[in-house]
């Protein structure tokens, strides 16, 4: 090949200010990832030998086997160049390394690295696993006549399952009766991929660090103990007799891996409170080995929860080892962790959540939901706990102040929210009152106070206050 | 597919509030990327499909949404000419503007669908220039602050300062010590042309930033 490319990568590198990553090049210039890698290779070799002229900095792809906690795993990292020689030795075998971008800024964060790819594949949607190392033969794109026909069978579904659809569509295939086909088809993809030692590239979604093989085929066969079980309560749960493919230890692993997964598309609602909640776990990587013997209880749980505290951790390893070291901060922001209230959510949450929480007891744990569940479609108002993100401000023993965002239990019912409210408004007065005044006018303000309590429908809640206290 | 002319009374609405969207999305990474505060506040959200920082500190945020809050009548109206993002070092001289320049287009109508995708994917080239500017621009003095100026056409400030559009939170009008600065240099960073603004975004940094 000739020497223009270098030309090119030094218009868009110096000229431009881009990012130059390889899958962005292959692109834009046409030829297979493997030679835009090369490309990008000579170009920094021959640019570090002139030393001349503006400093470049690279990230490297690096994978291979990697020990954590005495598990082992296969490793696939982004790392800056400064990084580098870190990673490759505390792996046990390097497996591959390769450039994966050029750029004159020092990345901060891996943000910008998404960013660059994400509108280069938008604009070759159609093209972009043209120059991909990656094939699959049966990954063909379907014919009219299979779409209109799956469309028929998705409309014949309830519609309580459309919302599912819509998400599970794009991320967990085996929802949906619908995607029958991509559910066999890619469970089994997953699995190979879990399987294989290989060095294999995640296609969009290597940006992360991500941990698997062995840890995940681990988790995956244990859980097979309960499969049928678990397949068959979520069924009842969701109160459908359509057929699922119940397969649920590769959708665990699959959510995760998606869930991790950058630039997967799922479902926003949910991939929007899952990233910002995992992403600020990582940060608080002490915080959470001393929370995790605290909220893991059974042994499925524990389980799952080191898998993804092992993928948070990576996570943290990676990215955040600059904040690490940068401990002295006055403020400190601290998230819980969100795993310890998974088995407390409320039923009406999307499946995405459900399928994440192997509840240790699942016929126990479905018998408690599905009787709030039809407790409430009888018409009966319960109280219920609910567990509702607030920001606490409070000064720790250092002299700091620490803003958490905690779960608080807050206990509501359906219909009661607003008189709840408004009256503790007055009622919270009347203490204040009571105390001040006389005894004569205690008796007026209780009165008012019955009466106020007679306007609403609910007066038990009012006698509720009187008997707390 | 609604298709909202100039002449209906969402058209500002909608373009204020897009604007305003990415505004604070742009100065959170601003804050970010030139460490006006330290990176650990940080935490990484999702806008326009592709991961962003925004800081988490309650007080932070309040201020920059209540600071856009009284900046968006004037986007609606297309009286801002300017908004700055202004760098100031420990002696309030400043340092780095980061000036956002817009207008808004003479095109008659826009259709919400494939529109705002392009609208959607100019602001992503944004924010992928904005966390690139690091090797355009020398590293700030320790200590800094920011503030936020407007520049607006003619004498729309008069209304403002008579009408708190928050309360507490008064529009004072900037010194020309905050509003020039010494010695400046023009770093042109991104322009976009859509139907529905013109953006231009440049840095105008001090020659010499270590006083």
């Amino acid at each position: 090949m000739d020497d223009l490319y270098l030309e090119n990568i030094d218009e868009f590198v110096n000229d431009q200010n881009k990012i130059v990553t390889y899958k962005w090049l292959s692109l834009t210039l046409g030829v297979h990832v493997n030679q835009a890698k090369q490309m990008l290779y000579h170009y920094l070799e021959q640019k570090r030998k002139e030393s001349s002229g503006t400093r470049l900095h690279a990230t490297y792809l690096v994978s291979g086997k990697f020990t954590q906690n005495g598990n082992t795993c296969h490793k696939v990292a982004v790392v800056r160049e400064d990084q580098l020689e870190g990673l490759k030795s505390k792996m046990i075998v390097t497996a591959s390394i390769h450039v994966y971008s050029i750029q004159k800024v020092v990345l901060k964060d891996s943000g910008p690295l998404f960013n660059t790819d994400y509108d280069a594949i938008k604009e070759n949607l159609n093209i972009c696993s043209k120059y991909s190392a990656i094939r699959c033969a049966s990954a063909v794109p379907r014919s009219s006549a299979e779409i209109s026909r799956l469309q028929e069978i998705a409309q014949g579904t309830p519609p309580a399952s459309e919302g599912q659809q819509a998400a599970s569509k794009l991320s967990m295939n085996g929802h949906s009766p619908s995607a029958l086909k991509p559910a066999t088809q890619q469970p089994k993809g997953i699995m190979g991929m879990f399987a294989s030692k290989a060095a294999s590239k995640h296609h969009e979604t290597s940006k992360e660090v991500k941990t698997e093989a062995k840890e995940d085929s681990v988790a995956a066969e244990a859980s097979n103990s309960k499969p049928t079980s678990k397949g068959s309560a979520m069924s009842n749960f969701f109160g459908k007799t359509a057929t699922r493919k119940t397969k649920p230890s590769p959708q665990t692993a699959e959510v995760v891996i998606k869930e991790e997964a950058a630039s997967s598309a799922a479902s926003p609602a949910s991939k929007e409170e899952d990233e910002p909640s995992s992403s600020s776990a990582a940060k608080q990587v002490p915080a959470i080995k001393e929370e995790k013997p605290k909220t893991s209880e059974a042994a499925p749980k524990k389980r799952k929860d080191s898998k993804t505290k092992a993928k948070r951790l990576e996570r943290s390893d990676s990215e955040d080892d600059k904040s690490e070291s940068q401990q002295k901060k006055r403020r400190r922001i601290k998230k819980p962790q969100p795993d310890s209230s998974d088995d407390e959510i409320i039923p009406d949450s999307p499946p995405a959540r459900n399928v994440k929480t192997p509840s240790p007891p699942p016929e126990a744990e479905v018998k408690k939901e599905c009787a709030t569940h039809t407790e409430d479609a009888g018409g009966i108002k319960r109280r219920k706990r609910r567990k509702v993100l607030k920001s606490k401000t409070s000064l720790d023993d250092e002299g700091c102040i620490v803003t958490e965002k905690v779960y608080e239990s807050e206990s509501y019912s359906d219909s009661e929210d607003d008189f709840v409210k408004s009256n503790k408004q007055q009622l919270s007065k009347q203490p204040a009152t009571l105390r001040a005044t006389g005894g004569k006018k205690v008796e007026d303000k209780k009165s008012q106070k019955k009466s106020a309590a007679n306007k609403g429908t609910k007066q038990a809640s009012i006698m509720g206050f009187f008997q707390k206290k | 597919m609604t298709t909202l002319t100039r002449q209906d009374l969402n058209f500002g609405q909608v373009v204020a509030d897009i604007l305003c969207e990415f505004l604070e999305v742009a100065i959170h990474l601003i804050l970010y990327v030139r460490e006006v505060y330290p990176s650990g506040i940080f935490q990484k959200r999702k806008k326009y499909s592709v991961p962003v920082q925004m800081s988490c500190h309650p007080e932070l945020n309040q201020y920059i949404q209540d600071t856009l809050h009284c900046i968006k009548p004037l986007i609606v109206k297309n009286d801002a000419e300017k908004i700055v993002v202004v760098i100031m070092d420990k002696e309030h001289h400043p340092v780095e503007r980061f000036v956002f320049e817009m207008s808004q287009p003479p095109l008659v109508s826009i259709s919400s669908d494939t529109l705002l995708s392009h609208v959607e994917q100019l602001l992503r080239a944004f924010i992928l220039k904005i966390s690139v500017c690091d090797a355009v621009l020398d590293n700030n003095p320790p200590g800094c602050t920011f503030t936020v100026l407007v520049h607006t056409r003619e004498a729309a400030t008069r209304n403002m300062e008579k009408i708190q559009v928050i309360k507490d939170f008064p529009w004072i009008v900037a010194d020309e010590q905050e509003v020039h600065m010494r010695e400046p240099r023009l770093i042109p960073l991104k322009t976009m042309t859509s139907d529905i603004v013109k953006m231009q975004l440049y840095v105008e940094e001090r020659a010499q930033k270590a006083s």
